[in-house]
């Protein structure tokens, strides 16, 4: 297996605000996140060989667009761009853009890859966007008669992770303190003030266990990164971020369907991705788990080994994953921070992670963050990906 | 009948046997005559074998609650009558999942590992939907 350890980078990163801009097209957040890119990578944009887009569930006007070569011209990129290949698995578009941009890469087919992600889910209308959700990974025969929606995935697993361990409501509303910590020192997001465990927990019910403050805020936004064959990166970039190693599984496409929903196959994935980037738990320094609701990093916790089973909710409880303390965790403030931008959710996670290995992660900066591990879920968390990341070679 | 305004399924030509069933007042579903492994939701062919001798089976109706969510706040449009309602996911004594609501029970008595069994919601003319309810003991 061609693995890109040593023989791929991330050289550049760009983002936009996440929040409610409704006088800001797609299109602006897309080129203003890929030429924020371009300029740190410090490359002439001419020498981008794919343009790898990932989708738009707003405009799905503009999504063709851009499985149409939009962005080519607009970067004019015309008989220069390889190709333009449209890279979409929903909330772990952050993953499958990376991985795809991996193998492109240590396979020759490229040397550099923009990666690219917009999406303007945030100022549309709240209900017309819950009900845009409520068919989106929602078997329309098998789910969708029983009232089912993408706000009420989370709460399925999280009813039966506290049935299973005993976690408590507090627990899993101290994830979202811990989120609300790190989005507030993060200029780009969207829900910036802190919150207490009261506030969490006396806000409106939306499906139990989550209230409406564990439920992830639409927004709008944009962000983008670049991968570059290493030999690039010598000559451009001089904070590398290297991917070293991928695992993942995915577990369903109908969550009714998904017969053990409290593990989502993390262990076996955390193993693959720690073993092909030759590090352990003990190595990593920060975890950037996807969230969307509350539950999703308590299992990444427990199943990657950071935590014993049903440990994490009390783990998070303690402050261990504050900024400032013993394992920084999405220190973007994630979804439930800096705004849930459709696939952009998770990509932002990733470009979070990267800024951080680059040291450009400005007040919430991890001092001397080497290791950091990623992960995305797409769908109604429909697969688990884990994705190691470094600024350094184990 | 009164008007049903909620989403209806629509079968495909090889759910169809599932949703005769419902009006029939019968919760099937289908067993692989090779592998013997059995199916929800419906399938063209065997997942586990790719098998295409597929067959139908009548279950008990009887499962428990894997899990569950009480839905009180911003549910898809055409539910803002129904909450409080409940959205569960039944393991069927048979051993597949299905996704349903709990019906005649207060959505604050719902529990994990409930045990529960089939109750048919004619709410068309042609359409059945199978929900369920706790066993009384």
């Amino acid at each position: 297996m061609s693995e890109p350890k040593g023989k791929v980078t991330i050289i550049g990163i760009g983002e936009v605000p996440s929040g409610k801009f409704p006088d800001r097209p797609c299109l602006q957040s897309c080129i203003e996140a890929a030429r924020a890119a371009i300029l740190d990578a410090g490359i002439n944009k001419d020498e981008i060989d794919v343009v790898m887009p990932t989708g738009v569930f707003y405009d799905r006007r503009f999504n063709t667009d851009l499985i149409f070569s939009k962005l080519v011209e607009e970067l004019g990129l015309q008989r220069k761009a390889k190709e333009n290949i449209h890279v979409f698995a929903g909330g772990s578009s952050s993953s499958a853009m990376l991985k795809t941009a991996c193998a492109l890469i240590t396979s020759g087919l490229a040397k550099i890859v923009l990666c690219v992600q917009c999406d303007k889910v945030g100022s549309a209308p709240t209900q017309l966007m819950i009900d845009l959700f409520a068919t989106f990974g929602i078997p329309d025969e098998w789910e969708t008669p029983y009232g089912f929606f993408m706000g009420a995935t989370g709460s399925l697993v999280a009813t039966r992770y506290m049935h299973e361990t005993g976690t408590t409501p507090e627990q899993l509303a101290s994830v979202v303190l811990s989120m609300r910590k790190w989005a507030a020192l993060n200029p780009n997001a969207m829900l910036r003030r802190e919150l207490t465990i009261e506030e969490i927990l006396d806000s409106k019910m939306v499906a139990t266990p989550f209230t409406v403050k564990e439920s992830n805020v639409l927004a709008d936004g944009g962000s983008a990164f670049i991968v570059a064959d290493v030999e690039i990166s010598k000559k451009v970039c001089k904070t590398p971020v290297y991917p070293l190693g991928f695992g993942s599984r995915t577990l369903h496409y109908a969550e009714s369907q998904n017969h053990s929903l409290t593990d989502y196959g993390y262990a076996e994935s955390g193993k693959e991705a720690f073993a092909m980037a030759g590090v352990s738990q003990s190595d990593v320094d920060i975890v950037e788990f996807y969230d969307g609701y509350p539950i999703y990093p308590l299992l990444a916790l427990e199943g990657l080994g950071f935590c014993k089973r049903g440990e994490a909710g009390a783990f998070v409880q303690a402050g261990n994953t504050w900024p400032g303390r013993k394992l920084p965790m999405t220190t973007n403030g994630g979804m439930l921070g800096q705004g849930h931008t459709a696939a952009g959710g998770g990509v932002a996670v990733l470009v979070e992670g990267i800024r951080q290995l680059m040291g450009k992660a400005g007040e919430r900066q991890v001092k001397d963050a080497k290791i950091m591990v990623e992960t995305s879920h797409g769908g109604t968390f429909m697969d688990a990906h884990v994705c190691v990341l470094g600024n350094v070679l184990p | 009948m009164k008007e049903y305004k909620k989403p209806l399924p629509t079968p495909s030509p090889w759910s169809h046997p599932f949703w005769e069933g419902c009006k029939r007042h019968e919760l099937l579903i289908q067993r692989c005559k090779d592998c013997g492994v059995k199916i929800f939701y419906p399938k063209l062919y065997c997942p586990s074998c790719l098998s295409s001798k597929l067959e139908w089976i009548k279950t008990s109706g009887r499962g428990k609650v894997y899990t569950f969510t009480v839905v009180y706040n911003y549910p898809p449009t055409e539910f803002a009558q129904d909450i409080p309602y409940v959205v569960a996911v039944i393991r069927l004594e048979e051993g597949v999942q299905l996704m349903s609501n709990i019906v005649d029970c207060a959505p604050e008595q719902v529990k994990c590992d409930m045990e529960v069994e089939v109750v048919f919601e004619d709410v068309t003319d042609e359409v059945t939907l199978p929900k369920f309810r706790p066993i009384s003991v």
